[in-house]
């Protein structure tokens, strides 16, 4: 069972779909209907265009590692350090913010490519990333 | 003689570990000494705006900071408000009261920064948000993925930054009032625990409760009073408030916008300036501005800080009253304070030679608010 003292996602009425999606092992970004822009995190309108007609689209969950850190210091006794944090850059555009997981934090590098990996934490799924060669060797 | 900003008094608490003080009773200090500085009453103060610190008013903001301290002080003023800016807020706020005062809007406007995270965690608590559950938790994470960029793009080295921590404290150790006067060598730095790599704790500011008060009013009313005016010569924001899907948001700051706004506004360059107080919540934002100010080419500024040059002995001294680092967390208001000393030639053992120029900024929240000032003696 993970902690339940692990902080947990607070969904709001633009995020929820987003952690559905996860629930269902699927990533989701917005994508605008009118300038076909893609983005996260969702929001009420396309920051581009200002277009209110948005559409989920599920993406192949692959990206690189835009810049990283490595917590040392544990500030959550649910969270115990070392662990990596990194900013993706998914292969469709959108940013967000993950763990790189699947590796030592030693291993992981800017530009490296990763893969999306789901995982049960509490109630929620969260999409965390693997070194994409380590998701392939295990597959 | 004119309507032109000056900034007329300072004035600041101690900074530090003050348990039983609660952030008003801070403030109302801070405003009586900048009062007291200036040579004016309350009686005389007819503007009033706050930059609420990071345990007042960024997560709370229910009750306007400006309407509870304003009451506590007796103020009915005829213009106020307070700025929710993060670090940007103090900057901002000698901006707005510039603004103000040049307008006609008042002729005596406080401005004042306060604080007390001892007693309350606000911002400084962890474990809200989405990005929470991932354990990412505070500034000094979102700052580290900045240093990590920087490191990756421009070969930039820990010992780089270690440069700008020990200056801050070689500063500050000429500054009486500064919450950490002690030195630091570069093997104290290189020994410092990691936090969130590559970030050290000696890259990361001090949690200070205090408060810092700036009165800023007209050349003119300033010709009365106990202090000639410091002029305010320029100033601009600029803000990057798109994060993440930004293309510039971790490798350049919004200062590469606001800053040539506000020195042009001044008819000055950056080899003009005499005194530079940057806004340095972590080492890495003292790197990123002196480049996006440009003090230094983009991608340099690792060796250009080598060799102590922003240290009290260098050719371009940054922050020397020891700033965030080692002055103590001031939200910005201490640098203005600082500059302000400075241009008036109080600043002791710390005082560079013939300061006529400053350069002020302000950065904060993630990364995305930025403010700029200039001033002049």
């Amino acid at each position: 069972m993970p902690d339940p003292m692990l902080p947990q996602p607070q969904p709001d009425a633009l995020t929820a779909p987003f952690w559905e999606a996860c629930r269902r092992r699927a990533l989701e970004v917005s994508a605008c209907d009118e300038c076909g822009h893609l983005f996260l995190p969702p929001g009420p309108c396309c920051p581009r265009c200002w277009c209110e007609r948005l559409t989920p689209r599920e993406v192949c969950g692959r990206g690189r590692v835009f810049s990283f850190v490595v917590y040392r210091r544990t500030y959550h006794p649910a969270i115990p350090a070392p662990y990596v944090v990194a900013l993706v850059e998914l292969e469709e555009g959108p940013r967000l913010v993950s763990n790189i997981v699947g590796c030592t934090p030693d291993e992981v590098a800017v530009d490296m490519q990763v893969e999306v990996r789901f995982d049960e934490a509490g109630s929620f799924t969260l999409p965390r990333f693997v070194p994409a060669s380590a998701r392939r060797e295990t597959t | 003689m004119s309507r032109s900003a000056v900034i007329a008094g300072v004035g600041h608490t101690t900074f530090g570990r003050l348990p039983g003080r609660s952030a008003w009773h801070l403030e109302a200090e801070a405003a009586a000494a900048a009062l007291a500085d200036a040579g004016v009453r309350p009686s005389d103060i007819d503007g009033l705006l706050t930059d609420p610190g990071p345990t007042q008013g960024i997560v709370d903001g229910i009750t306007p900071h400006f309407a509870r301290l304003g009451a506590q002080l007796g103020l009915d003023p005829d213009y106020s408000g307070s700025e929710i800016l993060g670090g940007a807020g103090s900057v901002a706020i000698i901006e707005r009261a510039a603004l103000a005062v040049e307008a006609g809007l008042c002729e005596a406007c406080l401005c004042i920064y306060g604080d007390s995270p001892s007693t309350n965690d606000g911002a400084y608590e962890y474990g809200r948000g989405d990005e929470a559950a991932f354990g990412f938790f505070g500034a000094v994470g979102l700052h580290g993925l900045a240093a990590r960029r920087h490191m990756h793009r421009y070969g930039t080295r820990p010992e780089q930054l270690g440069e700008v921590a020990v200056a801050a404290r070689a500063h500050a150790a000429r500054t009486p009032h500064a919450q950490k006067r002690e030195a630091i060598s570069m093997q104290d730095y290189r020994a410092s625990e990691p936090l969130v790599e590559p970030l050290r704790k000696l890259d990361c500011c001090l949690v200070s409760d205090g408060a810092a008060a700036v009165l800023v009013t007209t050349e003119e009313r300033a010709s009365d009073l106990r202090h000639r005016g410091i002029r305010v010569l320029g100033h601009a924001q600029a803000h990057s408030l798109s994060t993440y899907a930004s293309p510039e948001h971790f490798d350049t700051l919004p200062a590469a916008r606001c800053g040539p706004v506000a020195l042009g506004s001044a008819g000055l360059t950056p080899p003009d300036i005499d005194v530079l107080l940057l806004y340095d919540c972590f080492t890495i934002v003292v790197l990123l501005q002196l480049e996006d100010y440009g003090f230094c080419a983009k991608g340099e500024s690792g060796p250009f800080v080598e060799g102590g040059r922003i240290g009290p002995d260098g050719s371009l001294p940054v922050n020397t009253s020891g700033g965030l680092l080692a002055e103590g967390y001031g939200g910005g208001m201490l640098h203005v304070i600082e500059a302000v000393r400075q241009l008036r030639g109080e600043a002791g053992e710390r005082q560079v030679a013939n300061a006529e120029t400053a350069l002020v900024s302000g950065h904060g929240l993630g990364m995305n608010t930025h403010a700029t000032l200039v001033l002049g003696s």
